[in-house]
């Protein structure tokens, strides 16, 4: 049994974001992820008028980080969007783009403690609660709102180290594994259960979301050639252990990662290889995409999110999703 | 000619065709930035009921395309063969 989910950046105009999240809904997506990165447009803003003209859907940030936005910020906005749209909105919060991240100044420290905590304080506050707790990281001395929450915010937190997959399993909702090989996912669900376990959970209590990079086609060419940007961001900004485990050269990476500060997109996009598309997105046709999602069910994953690029053609890489990847899968029916 | 008389003249089995490949300028033109904040929120209006494909959807689509991509409009008028309709979009 699994979910599909659909993630979008608003670096594209509002209106073309809100008609692929029409679309997205209208075929059958189960969840809107919306990225959140300062230099796009707001997260909010975007998913506030996707509310508008979506009727089930579920959305949410896709992740936040609670260095950029203060906890209770991000309390306050998911919990307003839960006035909008009851019970469809999630809240997924990570550490944040390292990259992005620096351009501001914001260091990613404690991220542990600090997710922990930002969970901690998301949740009490959009239960509706007076909140007063001393951290190591926040303070909060009696925070309530001056309105009435409606239902249950899910939290997912976005983890691709061991200790924030395992933190995740333990705090959240649902995992936002940062991957799309089944060796990588199969590895975050031994530090899933782990985290599970600490707070008495069952793997079944969690929800596992595969938040891969995700490019279909009718051609695998065209495919492979709309996801080569973004593979070539993600080998530029995998840590030493991931390249390694994948026998990617380190020297290699770091090559694509000057290129791409220096703007120069070719020698950023020509290393990018066969195997580094196979390890970091799923992409291909869509009998070869079923196929690479079959083994991330397998493994346990319950949600799949199609994540940027989604394809060459973002309208017709979702309708293609819809008619010839869905139909091989169990999907859940709504809770 | 006002876009409701162009569309008038549209037979409806075109209207699925013409509607597709409207969309699909509309969205993929390096130009999309040129469409009025109300008018994206109208053609998002008939997207969430349905309405692209029919002769109000297209009348906005159409309106949408001819400032967003008027050459590119043209060539989907040409392709559907909608000799009268190109007449009057070139004539603007």
């Amino acid at each position: 049994m699994i979910d599909f989910g659909i993630e979008f950046v608003p670096r594209d105009l509002y209106w073309k974001t809100t008609f692929y999240a029409i679309q997205a809904e209208k075929t059958g997506f189960h969840t809107l992820w919306i990225t959140d990165h300062f230099n796009n447009r707001n997260v909010y803003v975007s998913l506030a008028i996707v509310s508008a003209y979506t009727d089930k859907i579920k959305f949410g940030p896709g992740v936040t980080n609670p260095y950029m936005a203060h906890p209770i910020v991000t309390a306050q906005a998911v919990a307003t969007l839960n006035e909008i749209a009851p019970g469809r909105v999630v809240c997924g919060i990570g550490v944040g783009d390292r990259t992005t991240l620096e351009l501001v100044n914001m260091k990613l420290s404690k991220p542990l403690a600090t997710i922990r905590e930002s969970v901690g304080i998301i949740r009490e506050i959009t239960s509706g609660k007076n909140l007063e707790m001393q951290g190591e990281i926040f303070t909060v001395s009696g925070a309530k709102f001056n309105f009435q929450t409606t239902s249950r915010i899910p939290i997912f937190v976005g983890a691709q180290g061991p200790k924030m997959l395992a933190l995740a399993a333990e705090i959240g909702d649902g995992v936002l594994i940062n991957a799309s090989h089944p060796s990588d996912i199969d590895r975050a669900m031994g530090f899933i259960k782990e985290g599970a376990s600490r707070t008495g959970k069952r793997l079944d209590d969690v929800e596992i979301a595969a938040y891969t990079s995700f490019s279909v086609a009718e051609k695998p060419e065209n495919a492979e050639k709309a996801v080569i940007p973004v593979v070539a961001y993600i080998v530029a900004g995998s840590p030493k252990k991931v390249l390694q485990k994948h026998a990617i050269p380190v020297e290699t990476a770091d090559g694509i990662r000057k290129a791409i500060i220096q703007g120069k997109w070719k020698d950023a996009f020509a290393p990018i290889t066969r195997e580094m598309i196979e390890t970091f997105s799923i992409c291909g046709t869509p009998e070869i995409v079923v196929e690479k999602i079959d083994k991330l069910v397998k493994i346990g994953t319950t949600q799949l999110v199609a994540g940027s690029p989604i394809g060459p053609n973002v309208r017709r890489s979702i309708n293609l999703i819809a008619a010839k990847v869905f139909p091989h899968f169990n999907i859940k029916e709504d809770k | 000619m006002k876009l409701e008389k162009i569309v008038e003249r549209i037979p409806s089995s075109s209207w699925e065709a013409i509607s597709e490949k409207l969309i699909d300028i509309v969205l993929n033109s390096s130009n999309s930035n040129k469409m009025p904040s109300g008018l994206a929120k109208t053609i998002l209006y008939y997207w969430q009921r349905d309405q692209l494909n029919t002769k109000i959807g297209i009348q906005r689509l159409l309106e949408a395309s001819t400032l967003i991509d008027p050459e590119e409009t043209v060539e989907v008028l040409k392709e559907l063969d909608l000799q009268e309709a190109i007449a009057v979009i070139e004539s603007h």
